[in-house]
């Protein structure tokens, strides 16, 4: 019986240790992109909600009058028509009733 | 759309967004977005919508990654045959959140505040002015007031000096309509709570079709109003049949002869609006800036911050501050109802100079229902909530964000931000 002599190979794929750290950071980057991808659209999302946020705001910072009770034109609407706030025409006008919408969902 | 939906009224828009069904594929990102799971089908078949469940909230479709959902309302034609009849009054309800919007449209970057170019391309246009932010001034003075009402019944036992009914506490903000109507559908229970404050868009076209009259001389049926709204649930509301309050004024002063109108006649979101601009060849960005020219455009910051989370508490505790204590809120900013958070509260301690006592009030701020709104609606259920005064808005961010507002390229429709990586695109 002829005995199978054993062949050691050093490095079959002649990568050095420094080609084989680089191949596998590569591989990792590559991994990681969707989770970047998906960070850069969750934040823009937030970016532009917060790009109108400001946009409000700034049109307050610079508004002459800053409070409800001030607004001149409001002022002239209740005593011109309106009366007064929770007067008889502003529960006329300017409120409402809500109904019961749930029977139909059982 | 489902033809037997029973939790409509007569005559409203049942279901004002539905699911292309040749366009869904069944990826299931709206669902993450829906406050009341009204989008149905199983991951990977057509989804549609349950149209008893839905509020009209328009979220599915500003962050649907494929464009399926759409509006089953479209009045931009019939409103550019309004502008061009003669003998109409054609008035503008400029919502606050369209301001800071619209410009994205035409090429402006996000959050550019353009309300002098919109009132510019609004008059070219053909349209009168009636700013949104003047009722949402008159909103906080009414539901402001009922909310001073509701507190001092509370805690004073006073009663209404006009021998009305006062409602219980936390009182919760009524203007914005998909929250109304969630309200509606599913915590009927809670209704008490709600204020009975009209929202903005329905006080505008009761004013625009009653005041109104003296301001453009005009009769009540030549006025016709539009909201221009960030919302699409706005036109289910404005669809409500009892919202004819204007028609039922003016036939009792017998200046009405012809057929009911609605207050608010129709209803174009910020997306609608710049097609009708762009359908007139009304560039919004080149537009020179103008004023809005009536009384009913004149507007105050606090009915501005309508269109943010926590806007219309900051603007409701700087108007009860003053009226409560007889002096002004210094400063004037109340940072802690702003900010991104789910829930926020804050509390006030005031004195009250008609009784001469100090009184704390607890506020809190809720936006995106579909995360945010169990938790605080159990405890006012269960009976005890910390809160006196609660705001809601549907949508996350608020109005700014709602779902008739210009779809952001890379919100979360994902696959608009990946396709210009794409050689095949």
């Amino acid at each position: 019986m002829e005995e199978k002599s054993y062949q050691y190979m050093e490095n079959p794929l002649h990568v050095t240790r420094r080609e084989f750290i680089t191949i596998g950071g590569i591989v990792i980057a590559f991994l990681a992109l969707p989770a970047v991808w998906f960070k850069s659209i969750a934040t823009s999302n937030n970016q532009y909600i917060q790009a109108r946020t400001k946009g409000l705001y700034q049109d307050d910072e610079k508004s002459a009058v800053r409070v409800s009770h001030a607004n001149q034109s409001v002022m002239r609407y209740y005593k011109e028509f309106g009366g007064e706030p929770l007067g008889h025409l502003s529960h006329e006008l300017l409120h409402t009733g809500y109904i019961n919408r749930s029977k139909g969902l059982i | 759309m489902n033809v037997a939906a029973k939790t409509y009224q007569k005559g409203e828009i049942p279901g004002v967004i539905a699911i292309k069904a040749s366009v869904c594929k069944g990826c299931d990102a709206c669902k993450r977005h829906c406050p009341t799971g009204a989008i149905t089908g199983m991951f990977g078949a057509t989804h549609s919508i349950n149209a008893d469940l839905c509020l009209s909230c328009g979220q599915c479709l500003i962050n649907c990654p494929f464009g399926a959902p759409y509006e089953t309302s479209d009045t931009v034609d019939a409103v550019i045959a309004k502008l061009q009849d003669k003998n109409t009054t054609v008035v503008g309800i400029i919502a606050p959140a369209v301001r800071v919007a619209i410009g994205e449209d035409f090429g402006l970057p996000a959050g550019s505040l353009v309300t002098g170019k919109l009132y510019g391309s609004m008059r070219k246009a053909g349209f009168d002015i009636l700013d949104n932010n003047f009722t949402a001034d008159l909103t906080i003075m009414e539901e402001g007031s009922e909310f001073i009402a509701r507190a001092r019944h509370a805690v004073f036992g006073e009663e209404n000096a006009h021998g009305g009914h006062i409602g219980p506490l936390p009182q919760f903000t009524s203007c914005c309509p998909a929250w109304v109507r969630f309200v509606e559908t599913k915590y009927p229970a809670l209704i008490p709570h709600l204020s009975s404050a009209k929202s903005p868009q329905q006080m505008a076209g009761t004013v625009a079709k009653t005041y109104g009259v003296k301001v453009w001389n005009k009769p009540a049926d030549r006025i016709y109003t539009v909201g221009i709204m960030p919302c699409t649930a706005k036109k289910l509301e404005a669809s409500r049949p009892e919202f004819i309050s204007a028609y039922e004024y003016n036939s009792k002063k017998g200046q009405a002869a012809g057929a009911s109108y609605p207050d608010v006649d129709t209803v174009l979101t910020t997306r609608d609006l710049s097609r009708l601009f762009k359908k007139l060849g009304i560039n919004l960005a080149a537009e020179k800036e103008m004023e809005g020219g009536t009384l009913l455009a004149d507007y105050t910051g606090a009915g501005t911050i309508f269109g943010n989370t926590g806007g219309v508490m900051e603007a409701a505790l700087r108007t009860a501050y003053a009226v409560i204590t007889g002096n002004e809120l210094k400063p004037l900013e109340f940072k802690k109802v702003r900010g991104l958070n789910g829930v926020k509260s804050a509390s006030v301690t005031i004195r009250d100079s008609k009784y001469s006592k100090d009184v704390t009030i607890n506020v809190a701020v809720v936006h995106g229902i579909a995360r945010n709104i169990a938790p605080v609606v159990d405890e006012v259920l269960a009976g005890r909530s910390p809160y006196h005064f609660i705001e809601v808005m549907n949508c996350p961010g608020g109005c700014i964000n709602g779902g008739g507002q210009p779809i952001y390229g890379n919100g979360s429709s994902w696959i608009d931000a990946i396709r210009p990586w794409f050689a095949w695109r």
